[in-house]
């Protein structure tokens, strides 16, 4: 009997909570996608390839952050269901009036959070596969060149069992909780539990006055620390910015509702419609929220920020592949017995079975010449190199890029000349000049013609054969070596980025949708009263929506804020590494934030609405008048 | 005088087959402009049902209702939304009072619905506290009124908006004795000097006895009905005190 009542209860939160049943599954996708992803066949190519550090990099960083998040969402499970037992301490009550044993009533509730843990993990774990497919295919569809044979369907074993651990505790100890809880509480506790007192005394101006603008100052002095000191310094200071940045965060959620109120109360618009109500449902709920509210805040800070960051950080690596490596391959031959011989390329690629006139699109022949300061007049330790203007001038045709004049000369390379680091540091010099200088090494570009995973395989596989060069010293600089570095780290921020931004962006929405919702009844309440007063409907949902809007809105624009600080801080630190394009990882950001937290948002919505009308509907259940 | 509020033949029937309760069967009755009326009868005798069907929380099964001539079974959605609040003042016994707003608020809500312009509201609603004498409510959350303010706080609601009726389920339910004499007076004031038109339910003889005219009802018939000569509230009390305990005679419903 108890597992039919406990089925039927679960039945029912379903319903009722389907946010929370979704934040769970999604928590367990999230949680499942990025552990798995050692089987993707994405990780596997770069595994198995040049890429084979960064994915190591990758993977160890999902395994500490996986307990990181692990910790997060833990603590939304908590914190929903300490909500989700308050919420029907009334029907636990009527339990016990009913005869029923305390152990008894504690293990209906085990049982229930035992079938919402199964449900959840099991639909997250299906949705996680899911998940993991499409991002494999989504990061396969970034890679330039790879087999066909990728982008199988596959299921890691290994992620399974660590989700399910990983949940299995979380579930465990809420179980453990929830037991004990609610074999301690006390029958009169339990009936009155829906009767509590609001506690809405009134706040006088000067004191919300004085908290505000505490919390301003606060919030400015850490902003100021952050923005003069940097994203880096961790030290004494850093953890007191951070300090201040909640103090002054909290106080300022604590004091708004009085100030606005006191604000608007003036204003004509407060008395207009439902303006008045909707402002006082918020200002009451926003006091005895600021704690959470904080919280929110700083999650969607952290979402925010580790989203954008890394979407930046991401843009800035694609945008070196190309400036780092403009030819897909790059013969550098470095002589017979390191003194300068000139090979025929063309004829050992011959001698070694492949044709250069069908396998590469183009091969360009540039010597390099010691730079000599007598000759050229530039300093040994400006350019290490020279080559000749009509060389260069070649090179850059073939790429469709601006000449040099020989009046301007002599001049450092505009852009870069080879592959590889040996681009920098090079002068143009003119061509009559190159008799005076001593040749240095034969550097050949080439573009392939056709497949390039193909020619590339087969190429590296000839330059690596013994003998290639009949004696001369010859290497090759790949433009799929530099593209695979880049690619994993790439995928490591990009990665890391999604799977932290995600979990806190999820968070933070949900702990607010279950705010919004946890009120349904307590709402419904007064909905009710509004109808009678002859509010109609549409009035009435709009006020709900405000509501709710106000609850969602109001973290989110402190959290922004926080971000563009933040933003700006970290950007100082990636300009080290590249340009950051803030106006794309700002758009990507905006996305996802517009995605799950208007999610969140709608659903919350629809979920309060449908509160206000079912408790509604037992009055006007005949629907009269229609 | 035209009625203000006429009923004619109404009825209301619950369920269907052998389980059908009649809670209403045929009942008629007006009532004039200015009138206080009372609305008593023991437990299923159809009080509720009545004040649902008049202030449209409940549909008739058959008959009509009509408030200033026009029936309400012919308002649809916004019409009817407009009538609630522009027509009908509400006092109910219990949840009467948004508990996140003032007093002074919780009488202006009423206006504000309606769309009345911000600037009249705060006058209006302070006007109708002092005619209810609640003015050291106004700034109170009703978890810091007593009783007896909470419900005069929401009889100031009721007539802000000047309605056409007032309707009142149980007013004084949940008050004690002292709180219960006060909100009477104050809606006997309110019906003499402002000639506001109120409807009463209530099974407490005491509290019918603050009205000019009793309406009796059992078994969803009207039973008898008694009016108030002069001041005389004593004598009055005792009538309605006679009719009770006969309504109450045949031994099943100790009302």
């Amino acid at each position: 009997m108890f597992c039919k009542l406990a089925l039927r209860n679960v039945r029912r939160s379903l319903r009722d909570y389907a946010v929370y049943f979704l934040t769970l599954t999604f928590g367990v996708c999230l949680f499942y996608v990025f552990n798995a992803l050692d089987s993707q066949s994405a990780m596997e190519f770069l595994r198995a390839g040049r890429g084979s550090g960064t994915v190591e990099a990758i993977f160890r960083l999902v395994e500490v952050f996986s307990v990181f998040v692990a910790a997060v969402l833990a603590g939304l499970i908590l914190y929903a269901d300490r909500f989700l037992i308050r919420r029907r301490k009334r029907e636990l009550g009527t339990y016990y009036l009913l005869g029923m044993p305390q152990g008894a009533v504690a293990r209906l509730l085990v049982g229930e959070t035992l079938l919402i843990g199964l449900a959840a993990l099991a639909s997250g774990i299906a949705l996680g596969m899911l998940g993991s497919w499409a991002l494999d295919r989504l990061t396969l569809s970034m890679f330039l060149a790879v087999p066909d044979s990728l982008a199988a369907f596959r299921l890691s074993l290994p992620a399974v069992g660590k989700t399910v651990l990983y949940f299995g505790g979380i579930f465990l100890l809420v179980m453990l909780l929830t037991g004990l809880s609610v074999s301690r509480s006390r029958l009169i506790d339990l009936i009155r539990g829906e009767r509590k007192n609001e506690e809405q005394a009134r706040r006088p101006l000067g004191e919300s006055v004085f908290l505000f603008i505490l919390g301003c100052t606060l919030l400015g002095t850490a902003y100021v620390l952050l923005l003069t000191r940097g994203l880096l310094r961790v030290d004494g200071i850093f953890f007191l910015m951070l300090a201040l940045g909640t103090a002054g965060t909290f106080l300022l959620f604590r004091s708004l509702s009085g100030f606005l109120l006191r604000l608007t109360r003036g204003h004509a618009g407060y008395y207009r419609g439902l303006n008045m109500f909707v402002l006082r449902q918020w200002s009451g709920k926003v006091h005895t929220n600021c704690l959470s509210n904080t919280a929110v805040c700083l999650l969607l800070l952290l979402a925010i920020g580790v989203t954008a960051c890394s979407a930046g950080l991401n843009d800035t690596i694609s945008g070196a592949v190309g400036e780092d490596a403009p030819y897909d391959l790059t013969v550098l031959n470095y002589g017979r017995g390191a003194v300068y011989e000139r090979a025929d390329l063309a004829a050992l690629f011959r001698g070694a079975g492949i044709d250069p006139d069908t396998a590469f699109d183009r091969m360009e022949s540039v010597t390099v010449y010691y730079n000599d300061p007598a000759v050229t007049g530039v300093g040994e330790e400006s350019a290490y190199a020279a080559v000749s203007l009509s060389d260069y001038n070649a090179e850059m045709a073939g790429r469709s890029l601006p000449e040099m004049e020989e009046g301007d000369l002599p001049a450092k390379t505009e852009y870069p000349l080879v592959n590889g680091p040996a681009a920098q540091g090079v002068i143009v010099v003119p061509n009559a000049m190159t008799a005076a200088l001593e040749p240095r090494r034969q550097m050949v570009n080439i573009n392939y013609r056709g497949d390039t995973a193909r020619v590339d395989a087969a190429v590296r596989e000839a330059l690596e054969r013994g003998g290639f060069g009949r004696g001369l010293d010859i290497q090759g600089n790949y433009r799929l070596d530099t593209y695979y570095d880049l690619m994993g780290n790439k995928l490591l921020t990009l990665y890391m980025g999604l799977y932290l931004g995600l979990t806190f962006l999820l968070t933070a929405a949900a702990v607010l949708a279950l705010q919004q919702l946890s009120q349904a009844s307590d709402n419904a309440v007064r909905y009710q009263l509004l109808s009678r007063l002859g509010a109609p409907e549409k009035m009435r949902r709009r006020a709900l929506t405000a509501q709710v809007a106000l609850a969602f809105l109001l973290p989110l624009v402190l959290g922004i804020v926080h971000a563009a600080v933040g933003m700006t801080a970290a950007n100082a630190v990636i300009a080290q590494v590249g340009k950051v394009d803030s106006v794309r990882s700002s758009a990507v950001t905006a996305l996802f934030l517009l995605v799950v937290y208007g999610g969140y948002f709608a659903a919350t919505c629809l979920g309060a609405w449908r509160a206000v009308r079912e408790a509604g509907g037992r009055e006007s259940g005949s629907r009269p008048f229609r | 005088m035209k009625a203000i509020l006429t009923v004619e033949q109404l009825t209301k029937t619950y369920g269907r087959g052998d389980s059908r309760t009649h809670a209403l069967r045929g009942l008629d009755l007006s009532v004039l402009p200015g009138e206080f009326v009372g609305v008593m009868g023991p437990s299923g005798s159809g009080k509720t049902t009545l004040l649902n069907c008049i202030s449209t929380i409940d549909a008739p099964s058959s008959g009509r209702v009509l408030v200033e001539g026009k029936e309400l079974g012919t308002l649809r959605g916004k019409e009817l939304a407009r009538f609630r609040r522009e027509r009908l003042g509400f006092i109910f016994q219990d949840c009467n009072l948004l508990d996140t707003l003032t007093g002074l608020e919780n009488i202006a809500l009423a206006l504000t619905i309606g769309g009345v312009p911000a600037r009249e509201v705060e006058p209006r609603a302070r006007q109708a506290a002092a005619l209810l004498g609640v003015e050291e409510a106004l700034e109170q959350f009703p978890y810091q009124m007593s009783g007896g303010q909470q419900q005069r706080v929401a009889a100031a609601r009721a007539m802000v908006t000047a309605p056409a009726l007032i309707l009142a389920d149980e007013p004084t339910g949940a008050l004690d004795s002292k709180s219960a004499r006060l909100l009477l007076e104050q809606l006997s004031a309110l019906n003499r000097e402002r000639e506001a038109t109120i409807l009463m339910v209530t099974h407490d003889a005491f509290a019918a006895s603050w009205c000019r005219r009793i309406l009796f009802l059992r078994d969803g018939e009207l039973y008898r009905e008694l009016c108030r000569e002069g001041e005389d509230r004593r004598g009055f009390f005792r009538e309605i005190l006679s009719v009770v305990s006969e309504l109450g005679g045949d031994g099943t419903d100790v009302l």
